[in-house]
């Protein structure tokens, strides 16, 4: 018991003996963390701000002038079982008269003696969807209707941000297994620096009979205890970029997006600098080892 | 104690020890002399199984080379004390740290480990320097700080490879005088020189090496 309390001791003590080692391994963990923490959280939302864009497509169908809002009701019942679409709003005769009033400030029926806006609809499409959504096959369909006069949906933009956030989701995998191996390679070149800048030590433990889990104990347990210091900084790091950045989306842009931070990235952080660290500490050590 | 039955061992760029055969008994105090380069240190090394012997084998208190697994060297070296010529202390610590750390290797209880530090230290003239860094102290008193180190754990052989090479006459006076007065307690020592002046005249053993080749002189 003795033994390991005072292995347990040496491993946190050789962390302040070694000020500057210790801080440049802390250091350089921290990044490696940081941007691995930061391509999670970014992965954790790239689905919620094309969940937030996908929200605000829309189609607006304006239907012949003399289908009435009873007919209307009819077509738009239609349009809803199209597959992609997730509602579809009339807008009566009587709104449109309203919604052009409320946007030019006339009531058309004053200026022309009778109200030519047509019956419409507002068609917004499945947002929950993991794939690119397309709409043409929507658009298509609602278009084989023949009372519908008129379709209006931004098309260029959707397919930008459609195809944009595919070609992400399909490149995301590949780029963060490279940042993480990267980020693992790092942490395991850190720790075994630290590991040689003190291979004297081994040395003299092993000359005076120390068995080889005596010398590598407190290593393992340094190394452990850098990784743990770099990913309690790195927790706070990380809320904080999330916490600006939703600062700046909501008070610098008209986006109503509000970015999260996902504990169990940190946790999975937790798992990996310590799994890293244990494993590079070893081998590190084992290394020096005669 | 420590015997060598036809013992070689040679590095890859040329030979350390040629067909040695050496017995040292209990208790003995015995000098290994030679030149640099003579293969004091490679026999030394033998010794506390940091080199295991191409040919022949050597046995140190009932540890036989050939059958050696990673945890009996361990076990053999907790057996035995080393002095460095470049003392080997460790910079980071404090010397009582440096020769405290033996007894941690051994398990002790940490309740009695300032004890014996303190009797260690006092014993080599060191008591009041606990605090001390290796790198505050003369080169002297590091040897006698890495001689405290090695008698802590009260071994039954201590090794000094040229402990006094780093040393003017007079240190080196003192620490072949702390090394006989160790070895009145019954340690079994072993120590290597090319200073031939510093051991003469002692009435021990003495043992030269030349070009891997040992002859008793």
């Amino acid at each position: 018991m003795d033994k390991f309390l005072y292995l347990l001791t040496e491993g946190v003590k050789n962390t302040w003996r070694h000020k500057m080692t210790t801080f440049t391994a802390i250091f350089s963990l921290f990044i490696a963390l940081y941007i691995v923490g930061l391509l999670a959280t970014a992965g954790n939302n790239t689905y919620k701000v094309l969940h937030y864009l996908r929200s605000k497509y829309k189609i607006e169908v304006f239907f012949k002038q003399d289908v009435s809002n009873e007919e209307a009701v009819g077509l738009i019942h239609r349009i809803k079982k199209i597959k992609g679409v997730r509602t579809a709003t009339i807008i009566e005769k009587e709104d449109a008269m309203r919604i052009f009033k409320d946007q030019f400030g006339e009531n058309i029926t004053d200026i022309l003696g009778y109200n030519p806006l047509p019956v419409s609809a507002v068609v917004n499409v499945d947002r929950t969807r993991k794939d690119p959504l397309r709409v043409e096959p929507i658009i298509k369909e609602i278009r084989t209707m023949d009372r519908v006069e008129e379709i209006r949906y931004q098309g260029n933009l959707i397919n930008k941000i459609e195809m944009n956030y595919k070609r992400i989701s399909d490149r995301f995998p590949y780029f963060s297994g490279i940042i993480i191996l990267i980020a693992v390679l790092i942490i395991y070149n850190t720790i075994k620096l630290s590991v040689y800048s003190r291979r004297d030590l081994i040395q003299s433990l092993q000359l005076i009979g120390a068995t080889r889990l005596f010398v590598k104990l407190p290593f393992i347990i340094e190394g452990i205890f850098i990784g743990l210091i770099s990913v309690i900084l790195v927790f706070p790091a990380l809320i904080g970029t999330v916490k600006g950045l939703n600062y700046m989306v909501s008070n610098f842009t008209s986006l109503s997006i509000k970015l999260t931070f996902d504990t169990s990235v940190w946790i999975w952080l937790f798992t990996l600098v310590v799994v890293i660290t244990l494993i590079g500490s070893y081998r590190a050590a084992s290394s020096f080892l005669k | 104690m420590i015997e060598f039955q036809n013992v070689s061992y040679a590095y890859n760029k040329g030979y350390g020890v040629n067909n040695l055969n050496m017995s040292i008994d209990e208790g003995e105090f015995t000098f290994l002399i030679g030149p640099t380069g003579s293969g004091k240190t490679t026999l030394m090394r033998l010794i506390y199984f940091d080199l295991l012997p191409d040919t022949g084998i050597v046995k140190i208190n009932g540890y036989l080379s050939n059958k050696l697994t990673a945890r009996n060297i361990s076990k053999a070296r907790t057996s035995i004390g080393m002095v460095f010529q470049d003392y080997k202390l460790l910079g980071d610590r404090n010397l009582f740290e440096n020769v405290a750390l033996p007894l941690h290797v051994l398990g002790f209880k940490g309740g009695d480990i300032p004890g014996r530090v303190e009797e260690a230290l006092e014993l080599v003239g060191l008591d009041g320097k606990e605090q001390h860094l290796p790198g505050e102290l003369s080169g002297g008193e590091q040897q006698r700080a890495c001689l405290a180190r090695a008698i802590i754990k009260e071994p039954e052989i201590i090794l000094a490879d040229e402990p006094t090479g780093n040393l003017d006459p007079v240190a080196s006076f003192e620490l072949v005088r702390l090394l006989e007065t160790i070895h009145e307690t019954g340690t079994t020592i072993l120590m290597a020189s090319h200073n031939y002046n510093l051991i003469k005249g002692r009435g021990c053993p003495i043992y030269e090496l030349k070009d891997g080749i040992l002859r008793v002189r």
